[in-house]
């Protein structure tokens, strides 16, 4: 039905041309997802914006793109407005920035009928209301009425659905579209998704670098990598026995858990902590009935709701939870970066705070505590060296360490090998890294003080598999040799099974479940556990096949 | 001024009671005027020790005609006294008498606000309807011919002193062209000043002149962040054609910042005014304060100055008011 030919996208840049897709042919049929699939930088999402000539200025375009075989590369603005939306249509990745923000949300999904003439205006505003139901909006009518903002991301993600399926398009191309939401909503609306592709016959172009979803949800796959289609064929020939090397060492990537039952080494005891990850005396971190609430609009706002837990020296602690349930705030609080409304906060066995220590003190204990963040492009000053950057530990805590000059450049050098990196990098700019190299800096900048403690929230969510594995290898290297504890926030619960000695499950502000790791993520006793276990897609077809299955049973059960 | 009309779309657009933030502001406003009054008290008798006794008698006047004014007006009594004095007086609407008019302060601001109000707003409407389209228009052809024309020209407005460019205009299409006349009509009414429209047409032009060199590159900004929004993209998805994304989505978001600034810019307003007014002789508050600050005539300055500081409080806390309007999160809270 959608046949490309040849397409390659060249984009203009200060640097020269660059040559985002390399002539590459893919085929989308009738009633199928299609899964194009790759790491950043490999084309496919230019692919997915070249089909309705949505890519910016500076791109050329060239090649054919047929739809059942009519070209569209040749169509002028007006004609292309006509297929856009109509035949083929598109849901993005960020379901909290895609709407109007000043647009009630049934005319948003109404513009996309009366752009194509379908109906009159009530005739329009009635089907959107019909459309909302369809994707499984409740109270359609009262939403239709209202804006982005009143809705949550996964909402927001099925009004991005709705607009697309409006004029009932034999095509959609999905880019990322459950990429920026949590687990157990991006398994509702991939359910959503199949639900329509079966029961409307519409086609599915889904643009993802998630091998779970990909096993989920695609018929056929198609493997991009640096502007090439390296692999194509079914979902089960390409993820059971891929054929090209770049496939295989990306699904080897892939972070996975063990199949329950399955049983694992132990990722080896901790120094601090006894048989069946008891905390011994003195951790270095120690909540007791934390609370932080946050006022917003006249309401107040429960983050952390009681929470108490002990990281012992040398014990890495994964806290697992979707957005929203507080296990960031929990980092902030043990960084000192929230205040705590309630409860005790002590480190390395000393109160802190009210009744504990304050001032210089409490800084001095602080610095004994390193931070990693998400987003390793926006945590680096873009105006100081990466040397810089690593040396500012340093300099603030010089009145504890006093420092020289010399002595300061030759750790840089040091903690730029321990992180795997040249010590050449130390007069580079963030701007001049790729992004796992800065988050090699930023890992860097953490050790620099030796910590005891590291406070890590999401430090791979923002790269590339391949560059996450490097990462994490560094991250642990590093962890083995210096022995610091950790406490590893993330969503990601295969990534926490890898790493952690003990795991939290955070749900709504609160600890729903901690223990050892393989107690946790392996055999979950908390529903809130088994819920969001159940909802990872394992990168293996008919594993998930039978999973999907199961999570439907007990959905239905419950 | 910018950065905080910016701070003001953030804290009002994070939808944290905005009836409490507006009631914050106000309180905030009161002190604000408080804090006005006390500084042009004190600047006042720093530039005038001796009291304004000397500007009002003439200089010939012997220091027992000197004493004898302070004596009359209460100049003799400690600083402190005579400020609060003044406090309690305009508590009560007095903002005492002129010493040139031979009237009531209150009654020849009361006389000349309407009419300084009537230039001002007509400008800033006809700034509006040339900034606006102007800036959409440059941001859509961004980095192109057009954009680049615009901007010249606006760089050029902008960078020249408002009382010089007024001279151009009356130099060209007065005295040249003879299209309209140098002088802007004379009365003591709005009425009167409408009745003769060509002669507002100058003192308009100089004043929205330098309104939209400002205001359109606000707008281009602001349009230019819009249209590299997701929901833009959304639209275009959905089959709509530009220029109908640009009408139906993305003025709409872009206004309300600009709006936010519009409420920050009515005391710079009124600065422009002294000037246009007293270069066509407009009978405003402009040319007032002007005159009386040349006359040394200091009850009607102050009285000057506390309307322009009120105008200031009021006009920036209309605009977080307007904004608040506009943003469907805080829309709710006001209904």
């Amino acid at each position: 039905m959608l046949r490309i030919r040849d397409l390659a996208v060249t984009f203009r840049t200060d640097d020269g041309p660059v040559e985002a897709v390399r002539g590459i042919d893919l085929d989308v049929r009738r009633g199928e997802v299609l899964a194009l699939v790759g790491e950043s930088g490999s084309g496919k999402s230019v692919t997915a914006m070249a089909v309705l000539s949505l890519l910016p200025a500076t791109a050329t375009r060239t090649g054919s793109i047929e739809l059942d075989g009519r070209e569209l590369t040749t169509l002028t603005e007006a004609q292309l407005n006509g297929v856009r939306g109509k035949e083929i249509s598109m849901v993005f990745q960020e379901p909290m920035t895609a709407l109007n923000p000043s647009m009630r949300i049934g005319d948003q999904i109404a513009e996309a009928l009366l752009n194509h003439g379908v109906g009159t205006k009530q005739e329009a505003a009635r089907r959107a209301v019909e459309l909302l139901a369809r994707v499984g909006i409740p109270e359609p009518e009262r939403r239709a009425a209202g804006y982005a903002h009143e809705m949550s991301g996964g909402q927001r993600q099925r009004v991005v659905i709705a607009i697309a399926l409006a004029c009932e398009p034999k095509l959609i191309i999905a880019d990322e579209p459950t990429t920026a939401l949590d687990v157990t909503v991006q398994a509702e609306i991939l359910d959503l998704i199949r639900e329509l592709a079966h029961s409307s016959g519409t086609s599915f172009l889904l643009v993802t670098h998630n091998m779970g979803v990909v096993a989920d949800i695609a018929d056929r796959v198609a493997v991009m990598y640096r502007g090439e289609m390296v692999e194509h064929g079914t979902a089960l020939q390409v993820l059971r026995e891929p054929t090209a090397d770049y496939t295989k060492r990306l699904l080897d990537a892939v972070p996975r858990l063990p199949e329950g039952g399955e049983t694992v080494p132990p990722a080896g005891e901790p120094d601090g902590t006894g048989p069946g990850g008891v905390a011994l005396p003195v951790p270095v971190l120690s909540l007791r009935e934390s609370s932080v609430t946050y006022r917003k609009a006249g309401k107040s706002f429960t983050a952390l709701d009681g929470v108490s837990v002990e990281i012992a020296a040398g014990e890495i602690l994964g806290l697992v939870g979707e957005s929203g349930s507080g296990k960031s705030t929990l980092g902030k609080v043990a960084l000192g970066l929230a205040p705590t409304s309630g409860g005790e906060l002590r480190l390395f066995g000393e109160k802190l705070g009210r009744g504990g220590l304050r001032g210089r003190a409490e800084r001095r204990l602080r610095g004994r505590v390193g931070a990693i963040f998400q987003d390793p492009g926006s945590s680096l000053d873009p105006r100081t060296t990466v040397g810089e950057a690593i040396a500012e530990p340093l300099v603030v805590h010089r009145a504890v360490r006093p420092m020289s000059g010399r002595d300061r450049a030759a750790r840089v050098r040091e903690l730029l090998e321990a992180v795997e990196l040249p010590a050449s990098y130390a007069s580079r700019f963030p701007h001049e890294l790729s992004g796992g190299q800065r988050q090699r800096i930023g890992l860097a900048r953490a050790i620099a003080l030796e910590p005891e403690l590291i406070i890590a929230d999401e430090p791979t969510s923002a790269l590339d598999v391949s560059v996450q594995a490097a990462v994490l290898k560094v991250l642990r290297e590093l962890q083995e040799r210096m022995d610091f504890a950790c406490l590893f926030i993330s969503h990601d619960l295969a990534v926490v099974h890898e790493f952690s000695h003990r795991v939290a499950v955070m749900h709504e502000g609160r600890i729903v479940e901690l223990g050892a790791t393989d107690d946790v993520l392996l055999r979950p006793q908390h529903p809130y556990s088994q819920r969001l276990l159940a909802s990872v897609p394992v990168p293996d077809p008919v594993a998930q096949r039978e999973r999907r299955i199961a999570r439907l049973a007990a959905r239905s059960a419950a | 001024m910018v950065e905080a009309a910016r701070t003001a779309v953030r804290t009002a657009s994070g939808g944290a009671g905005i009836l409490r933030f507006l009631g914050r502001r106000l309180v905030q406003g009161v002190i604000v005027i408080l804090i006005v009054t006390l500084i042009v008290f004190a600047l006042l008798h720093l530039a005038m020790p001796q009291g304004p006794a000397q500007g009002i008698l003439g200089m010939q006047a012997t220091q027992e005609q000197i004493d004898a004014f302070n004596r009359a007006n209460g100049f003799d009594r400690p600083l402190w006294q005579q400020y609060f004095t003044f406090l309690s007086q305009i508590a009560v609407g007095d903002l005492g008498d002129s010493f040139k008019l031979n009237r009531p302060v209150a009654d020849a601001i009361g006389q000349r606000l309407p009419k300084t109000l009537v230039l001002a707003l007509i400008s800033m409407a006809v700034a509006l309807v040339v900034a606006i389209p102007m800036g959409i228009y440059q941001a859509v052809r961004r980095g192109k011919t057009g954009d680049y024309v615009f901007t010249t020209m606006n760089f050029i407005i902008y960078s020249t002193p408002s009382f010089f460019l007024g001279l151009v205009l009356v130099i060209v299409f007065a005295q040249w062209l003879g299209l309209v006349p140098a002088l802007a009509p004379q009365g003591d009414t709005v009425a009167q000043v409408l009745a003769k429209p060509a002669g507002l047409v100058l003192p308009v032009a100089t004043a929205a002149l330098g309104i939209i060199a400002t205001i359109s590159r606000y707008m281009r900004s602001a349009t230019i962040d819009n249209l590299s929004e997701d929901y833009v993209r959304t639209a275009r998805a959905k089959g709509t054609p530009m220029p109908v994304v640009i009408r139906r989505h993305v003025v709409r978001n872009s206004l309300t910042p600009v709006i936010a600034m519009l409420g920050y810019y009515l005391p710079v307003m009124f600065g422009g005014m002294i000037v246009v007014e007293s270069l066509f002789n407009y009978p405003g508050m402009g040319l007032l304060f002007w005159t009386s600050a040349q006359t040394g005539d200091y009850p009607v300055l102050l009285g000057c100055v506390l309307v322009i500081a009120v105008a200031t409080v009021v006009g920036s806390i209309l605009a977080d008011l307007v904004q608040a309007l506009l943003n469907p999160r805080t829309r709710g809270e006001l209904a």
